[in-house]
Parts: structure tokens; C-alpha cells; sequence
């Protein structure tokens, strides 16, 4: 096991290197620098072409993209053109929002859809089954920022009990203070924070992974094996979660997988309403600003994340069936 | 059993996560959280759309930076609300002759740090901005300045190099302490100090930046002892977070669909004025097709500002006349008006030699169809929509239009290049008439995208920089607005509008055109 996870990790070096690359390709494709945005109205064609110059923003690609390589390699992210601090800083002051949000996103989506998805299989073509997907074809197909507003008009606007906006603290660090003070006002107010935008993200998630719960169920309770069981007069319900649910948890493990990626890149335009100070918020305003140094640190971050999810998606696979371990 | 195990397994990676999640924080908090229980009751709570970037003012150039500066700095003057500029850290100024100012300082000032601010402050903040190294942003808008002397500790003269009438407006610019600045050269970008009525305590980047009331300001301490600004960039967000109470203030930029409804609310103020800014067409005069200016005058009358004010804009910014905004006091209407007018524009573009020949609905000439580009940047939906509107209008009309909508750096930079037809865009920040004027429109300047170019005109820019005498400077402008909107130079179609809506709680404080907070330390909140 430990060898395999280490050989893993191996790998994940040139992918990552691979997509440095490419980011940095398509960030010099694309027209447009920074120096415009940063100067300003008022600066002159001169100003802007020194500024071009300072920055190493003249020098061909081929230059541009050493320079940045050699410092990738000693571990350096560069300075952020705008914030003018380090890169590395900036995202470790970011994305634990995102993570964050995300987490608790998939935890509400997987609180939602588990159940459901097994009972509409379990219970197919009844009444239970329709409303629930249903709601589930509701749930992919509304937009985001449309539900992240509705919400805030509902739940802020008009009955006032939760924020519009914002992050409390962090909900580790209030947990830890609550823990301290006995007080749980900190709890409390991080979660009343969090509650909406994980919500708005959630609820798409759970769309998804409730129809792949479903789908997976169906597949398994056909199998010779559960007759069997029920023949052997196993109860209904331990046949179900112990048999069929055990047996379906592949495709929906690797789903889960991908939506919490997608619950990264998802968070983008939920961080946007909310205005919850995240990493997705982040790489859009420096992607319109052109902050290249900043772009390709947010999004390599955001590969390694990726990466490691996947990491942990093939580590679960072995521990739900050992086969695969061979 | 089993999946009791894997329980255990996605508990051990959630927790992981949430580890991760929470070690990494620091708990700059000073023990408030941002609904804290301990934030009272004298709180001014404002949201902004977009974070600051730098609070160095020598190198602010976006709006959040500024809101910042505000609170934080004092410039030598301050500008009032009708763009008249005030003394600040300057008591007096005098002019010997026209290209040397002496400003006397006020004395007993300190920088929030016990400090006293001299002389020697104001040299270096100038010295340094006009430093080409330093690149500071506005260091056009300094140009003129050759030198800046230390006469005693109280007093500094401006020399320059010729004479230059836009200097005052520019000089509301933040004095920075020297000895701070010039220890390290980036601290003062992220933790500002100055001599303003309040204290910048904490900015958490992307999320909210706090201040706290200086208590020994020279002009007073102010009533208010903290104000929070949010980032909110999501427009209906900010609205909706001042109707939910989380917030007390909030101003433009804001999507016309939601101001009605604030409208309606007894427990907001809202206040509309125009801004200083306008919205405007720029015409690539390189462009063979644009450089005849009839065929400008023949586009122009296709144009109906009244629709565009009214249905996309919903009268927020209003049809506009010339690059002058009535928020000046060098505004005028003595302007050529082209109304919306199908026939009078047929008829220009036959004079220029355009038929629609081969009656595809199309104007030609030589066998070449009239085809233009109209681009705009993707960050304003208002704008877009207007591109869209414009294109619809002139297709109807004989003319061929592609819409091309960018990001704004790579929209700023074809602007800059001069790879555009007609470019849809604005101006802000218009404290003196040449700001919309000299770089705009004199034929040697950098931000002339379109490559206008007028002899005349070019005179009498020089001339409006340099005379003194506001009376015979205002002439000069409305002479320059009657010439390049006859030529149409430019089409400006709007007036920018400035919005602000704030809870009746505040009291005390009049919004100012320009998005000037500095106003707050004079406001009172009630219960």
C-alpha cells in the first residue's frame, strides 16, 4: 500500500510539470497583459513598455517559460504583479476557503443523495422515485448564481437569519475556539455563514451523485447474489446497505471523486456571489488582470488538489474491494 | 463491519481536509469576528466591488485603492464636492508666476504613527512618483512637474517646466511619510500609513479591510470610530446584503434592476447625481472607411442616446453632448447635436460616395461593402448590450457590423495598438477638464487609440494647460468640445450617472460624484 501510494506520487510529478507547461502556453497565447490593467488611463505607451520590460514580459517565450521552470523547480511560485507579495502566500491564504466550502458542499451533497438515490432504486418507478429524480433533474439544471441569490433574497433579505455574504471564521479554527471558551457562538456563526453558499453548491452535487446512486443500485439489486441473500431470508434493509450498496460504492466512489473537483471549479461563481474570499475568486480576478505568476500558481494548486483527490479515490477502490489491489 | 471501516476512511480524509483547511489560518482577528458580538453599534459597514490592489497612493490607480486612500491619506488640497480644490495638509498656496506654486504647510500634523509630517515628506512622495523606475501609474498626470524644493520645514515650492492649470486637481494625492517609504520600498503598498482621519487595522485580501478613527487628526476626531469595507463583487449581492442590514452603504457600480427597488425602501436613502465619467465610441480615424468624417457624422446620426439611456441603462447615466461633463465647471451645451435622423444620415452617406447598389441592403462604393467592427470589453453587460443595440441599429441601415466582445486586457491593448473600427469604452475620474481631453485628443498622446488629429486642436489643449484663469480656460474647452464633436472625434453617448444608496442610520454625510468617502468622518449614526 505504501509503495503503491509513493509510486503514485511519483508520477504526479511530470503530470504537474506537463501542466505548468500548458498554462503558461495558453497564458502566452492569449492577447492582452497586464501592464494596461495595472497603470492604468493615465499611463503613457512608454510607461507601459518599460513596464513590459521590467517584468521580463518582452523576452521570447522560450526564455520566459526557463525562467519560470527554474524557479518551479527550487519551489518558488514567484510574486504576484498585482499584490505584489509571494504567490505561494496569497493561495495558502485562499484556498483553505475553498476547501472549506467544497468539504462541506460534498458532505451535504452526499447526506442528500446516499439516502435518496438508494430508496429511489429500492422503490423504482414509485411515486418516491419520480419526485426524487425529479428534483434531481431540477437540481442539475439550475444555475448557481441564480439559486445563490434567491437564497440570500430569502434567507437574508427577507427573513434575516443568515448573512448575505462573507466568511465567518474558519469553521476548524471556530470549532477550536468553541472547544476553548465553551462558547458556541463561534461555531455557530462560522456555520451561519457557510450554510448558504455550501448549500447553492451542494445541491448540484447532490443531483449528480443521487441519479449515479441510483443507476449503481439498480445494476447491483438485479445480481444473482442478492436473491440469493434474500432467499437465505436476510433482512431487507441489510441486504440493501450490506450487499447491494457495498457492491455499487465503485462507480459511485469515482463519481464523488470527480464532483469534489468539480465542487472546486464549481465554487468559482458560488465564491462570487457570496463573496466568499476563495481561491475559484482568485484565479478569475487574475486571470482578467493577467497576474500570470498568479494564474499559474492558483492553477497548478488547483491540478495538485485534483490530483491528490484522485489519489485518494484509488486508495478507497482498494479498500471497498481488495481485488483491485492486484 | 466493512463499511464501518470505510466510514472510518472518508472521516480520516475529511478531517484531513478540515485540518489543512484550518492550519493554515492565522487569527489576525484581534478576537472580532465580522458579525462579531463586539462590533459596536459606531460602525459605518460600506461594500466595495472590487478589492484594492495597492494602498501606496503614489501607485493607486483602481477605485477600491483610492476609497482606501481616502480615509488613510491627505493630499495637499482636497477636492469638494463641486471639484473645487480645498486646502488640506496645504493652509495656503500662491502663484509668483505660472510655472512655480509655493504651498505653505499646515503645522503639528502627524502621520498615524507619532510622526510629524514636513516638508520632507512632501518632497519625497514627489520625487519619487516622478522617478520613471518607480512607475507610478498617474505619472503622466505629473509630467509638468521639473522639480520640487524645500524652501523651511513648512514650505515647498513646485517648479515647472511650463505652465500647468491641471496641477491643483492632481494634487489630492496622498502624502506618504518619508521615513517609512524610503526604508522599504514596497510596506506602505499593503500596511498605509498617512495622516487621515482614520487608521487602516486590518485587510484581509479579497474579503474586507477595517479602519479605526485616528484620534488626534488634525481636523477633528470623527464621531464614527470604525468603518469596515466588504468586497462584494456580485452586484446584486451588495444591494441585497444593504437590504438585509449587513451592510450601511453601498455605491456605484450597481445593476439598474435593483436600484427601483431600494427606491422604494423608506429605510435607505438613495441618492443619484451624475458621475465623472462618460461612455463613449471611439472612432479609429486611421480606418479607411472612418477617417472621411462625414461618414462619422452619417454613423452618428444612427445613434439614439435617449434609447440607449432609457432601455439599457434605465436612465442611470444619461445622453451626453460632448467630452465635457455637466459635473464640470467647464460644461457646456453650446455643442452640434447629431439627433437620430435615418434620412439625414442617407444623405451624408451619399456625399461621401456610399449607395447601396447592388440592393442587399448594404451600402457600397467601388464594388466594397461598408463593414466595421464595433468592440467593447466583456466586464460591463451594459456595454455589451449597447455594442449589440448599435449593431442592430446600423445593420437596419446600410451598414455591415460585427461585434466583438474582450476581456479588458486584451481589449486595452488592440485599443492600444490601434487594432479597432469603432471602440466602445469610457472615461472617469474627470476632476479637470484635460483629463478627457489632452491625452484623448492631441495628436502626439498615447492614449489617442483613434489617432484623432486636428492642428487647432492640438493649440488649444497646449493653451488650456496653461492658462491660469479658469474664466478664458473654460472658453478654450468648449471651443476644443464644439471641434471634435463636430468632427466627431469622439461619440459620447452617455454621462456616467453615480448611484449611492446608504441607510438612514447614517446621517451627516453627502455623497460625493467622485465615490469620496472621505466624507464619512463628518457622519453620525443613529439608532
Amino acid at each position: 500500500m505504501i509503495n503503491f501510494i509513493f509510486k503514485r506520487i511519483l508520477q504526479l510529478i511530470p503530470v504537474l510539470l506537463g501542466i505548468s507547461v500548458l498554462v503558461f502556453l495558453l497564458l502566452y497565447l492569449i492577447p492582452g497583459d497586464p501592464a494596461m490593467t495595472l497603470l492604468g488611463q493615465d499611463a503613457t505607451v512608454e510607461e507601459i513598455d518599460r513596464f513590459k520590460e521590467q517584468m521580463g514580459l518582452n523576452e521570447p517565450f522560450i526564455v520566459q517559460l526557463g525562467v519560470f521552470l527554474l524557479k518551479l523547480v527550487k519551489g518558488d511560485l514567484g510574486d504576484s504583479i498585482f499584490q505584489s507579495m509571494p504567490v505561494a502566500d496569497i493561495i495558502m491564504k485562499h484556498l483553505p476557503a475553498t476547501l472549506e466550502l467544497a468539504t462541506l458542499a460534498l458532505i451535504i451533497a452526499l447526506i442528500i443523495a446516499i439516502p435518496v438515490g438508494i430508496i429511489s432504486a429500492v422503490k423504482q418507478f414509485s411515486w418516491v422515485d419520480y419526485t426524487s429524480m425529479f428534483f434531481a433533474q431540477l437540481g442539475v439544471s439550475i444555475p448557481v448564481f441564480w439559486l445563490g441569490l434567491m437564497m440570500i433574497l430569502f434567507f437574508s433579505v427577507e427573513l434575516n437569519m443568515l448573512p448575505s455574504f462573507g466568511r465567518g471564521d474558519p469553521l476548524f479554527f471556530s470549532i477550536a475556539q468553541t472547544i476553548k471558551t465553551g462558547n458556541l457562538y463561534y461555531v455557530v456563526d462560522s456555520l451561519k455563514h457557510i450554510i448558504l453558499p455550501a448549500l447553492a453548491l451542494g445541491l448540484m452535487s447532490a443531483a449528480f451523485i443521487t441519479r449515479m446512486v441510483r443507476s449503481a443500485m439498480l445494476e447491483v439489486l438485479k445480481e444473482d447474489y442478492i436473491r440469493t441473500a434474500e432467499a437465505k431470508g436476510v433482512k431487507g434493509f441489510f441486504v440493501v446497505i450490506k450487499h447491494a450498496f457495498r457492491n455499487a460504492l465503485i462507480p459511485i466512489v469515482t463519481i464523488v471523486g470527480l464532483q469534489f473537483g468539480n465542487l472546486l471549479g464549481g465554487a468559482i461563481v458560488t465564491e462570487t456571489v457570496f463573496a466568499w474570499p476563495g481561491i475559484g475568486r482568485l484565479v478569475i480576478t487574475a486571470i482578467g488582470q493577467r497576474d500570470f505568476p498568479l494564474v499559474q500558481g492558483t492553477v497548478l494548486v488547483i491540478a495538485l488538489v485534483f490530483a491528490l483527490i484522485n489519489l485518494v479515490v484509488d486508495i478507497l477502490y482498494t479498500l471497498i474491494n481488495p481485488k483491485i489491489q492486484q | 463491519m466493512v463499511a464501518l471501516k470505510k466510514m472510518r476512511w472518508l472521516a480520516i480524509v475529511i478531517a484531513v481536509v478540515m485540518v489543512i483547511s484550518g492550519c493554515s489560518y492565522e487569527d489576525t482577528n484581534q478576537g472580532t469576528s465580522s458579525e462579531g458580538s463586539s462590533a459596536g453599534a459606531n460602525e459605518i459597514k460600506v461594500a466595495l466591488d472590487i478589492d484594492a490592489v495597492s494602498t501606496d497612493p503614489r501607485l493607486t490607480n483602481e477605485s477600491a485603492g483610492k476609497r482606501v486612500n481616502e480615509l488613510v491619506y491627505d493630499g495637499l488640497v482636497r477636492l469638494s464636492n463641486n471639484l473645487e480644490p480645498e486646502p488640506s495638509l496645504a493652509l495656503e498656496w500662491s502663484n509668483p508666476d505660472s510655472k512655480t506654486w509655493i504651498f505653505k504647510l499646515r503645522e503639528n500634523v502627524n502621520f498615524h504613527d507619532g510622526e510629524p509630517l514636513t516638508a520632507e515628506d512632501v518632497k519625497y512622495t514627489f520625487d519619487t512618483l516622478l522617478d520613471p523606475e518607480f512607475q507610478a501609474p498617474s505619472l503622466a498626470l505629473y509630467d509638468p512637474i521639473e522639480s520640487v524644493e524645500i524652501i523651511d520645514e513648512y514650505t515647498v515650492q513646485f517648479n515647472l517646466s511650463r505652465p500647468y492649470a491641471p496641477l491643483l486637481s492632481n494634487l489630492e494625492l496622498g502624502i506618504v511619510p518619508k521615513h517609512i517609504a524610503e526604508k522599504e520600498d514596497k510596506s506602505l503598498s499593503s500596511n498605509p500609513v498617512g495622516t487621515g482621519p482614520y487608521k487602516m487595522v486590518k485587510w484581509e485580501k479579497n474579503s474586507e479591510i477595517s479602519f479605526e478613527k485616528n484620534e488626534s487628526y488634525w481636523g477633528g476626531e470623527s464621531k464614527v470610530s470604525k468603518i469596515t469595507y466588504y468586497i462584494i463583487p456580485d452586484n446584486s449581492t451588495r444591494v441585497a446584503s444593504l437590504e438585509s442590514g449587513d451592510i450601511d452603504f453601498i455605491h456605484s457600480p450597481l445593476s439598474p434592476q435593483d436600484i427601483e427597488r431600494v427606491k422604494g425602501n423608506d429605510k435607505f436613502n438613495v441618492v443619484e447625481t451624475q458621475g465623472l465619467g462618460f461612455t463613449y465610441l471611439n472612432f479609429n480615424h486611421q480606418n479607411e472607411l472612418l477617417s472621411d468624417v462625414k461618414v462619422r457624422q452619417a454613423i452618428s446620426h444612427l445613434i439614439d442616446k435617449e434609447v440607449i439611456s432609457k432601455s439599457i441603462y434605465r436612465d442611470m447615466d444619461t445622453p451626453a453632448l460632448s467630452p465635457l461633463i455637466p459635473a464640470s465647471w467647464a460644461f457646456t451645451e453650446d455643442v452640434p447635436v447629431f439627433g437620430y435622423d435615418v434620412e439625414m444620415s442617407k444623405k451624408l452617406f451619399k456625399e461621401a460616395g456610399w449607395e447601396d447598389t447592388d440592393g442587399d441592403g448594404f451600402y457600397d462604393k467601388e464594388g466594397k461593402r461598408f463593414e466595421i467592427k464595433i468592440s467593447t470589453h466583456s466586464e460591463d453587460p451594459n456595454r455589451i448590450q449597447t455594442a449589440e443595440y448599435l449593431q442592430n441599429e446600423l445593420e437596419k441601415n446600410g451598414i455591415k457590423v460585427e461585434v466583438l466582445t474582450n476581456e479588458w486586457p486584451t481589449f486595452s491593448t488592440n485599443m492600444l495598438e490601434g487594432k479597432f473600427d469603432i471602440a466602445l469604452l469610457g472615461w472617469l475620474n474627470l476632476f479637470d477638464p484635460d483629463r478627457a481631453m489632452y491625452n484623448q485628443f492631441h495628436s502626439q498622446s498615447g492614449s489617442n487609440y483613434g489617432k484623432y488629429n486636428n492642428e487647432k486642436v492640438d493649440a488649444l489643449l497646449l493653451s488650456g494647460r496653461e492658462t491660469l484663469d479658469q474664466e478664458k480656460r473654460k472658453e478654450i474647452y468648449n471651443e476644443i468640445a464644439q471641434i471634435v464633436t463636430e468632427e466627431v472625434g469622439y461619440n459620447v453617448l452617455l454621462y456616467q450617472g453615480y448611484i449611492a444608496m446608504y441607510s438612514k442610520r447614517i446621517e451627516g454625510f453627502t455623497p460625493n460624484a467622485s465615490g469620496n468617502l472621505y466624507g464619512l468622518r463628518n457622519a453620525v449614526l443613529t439608532e
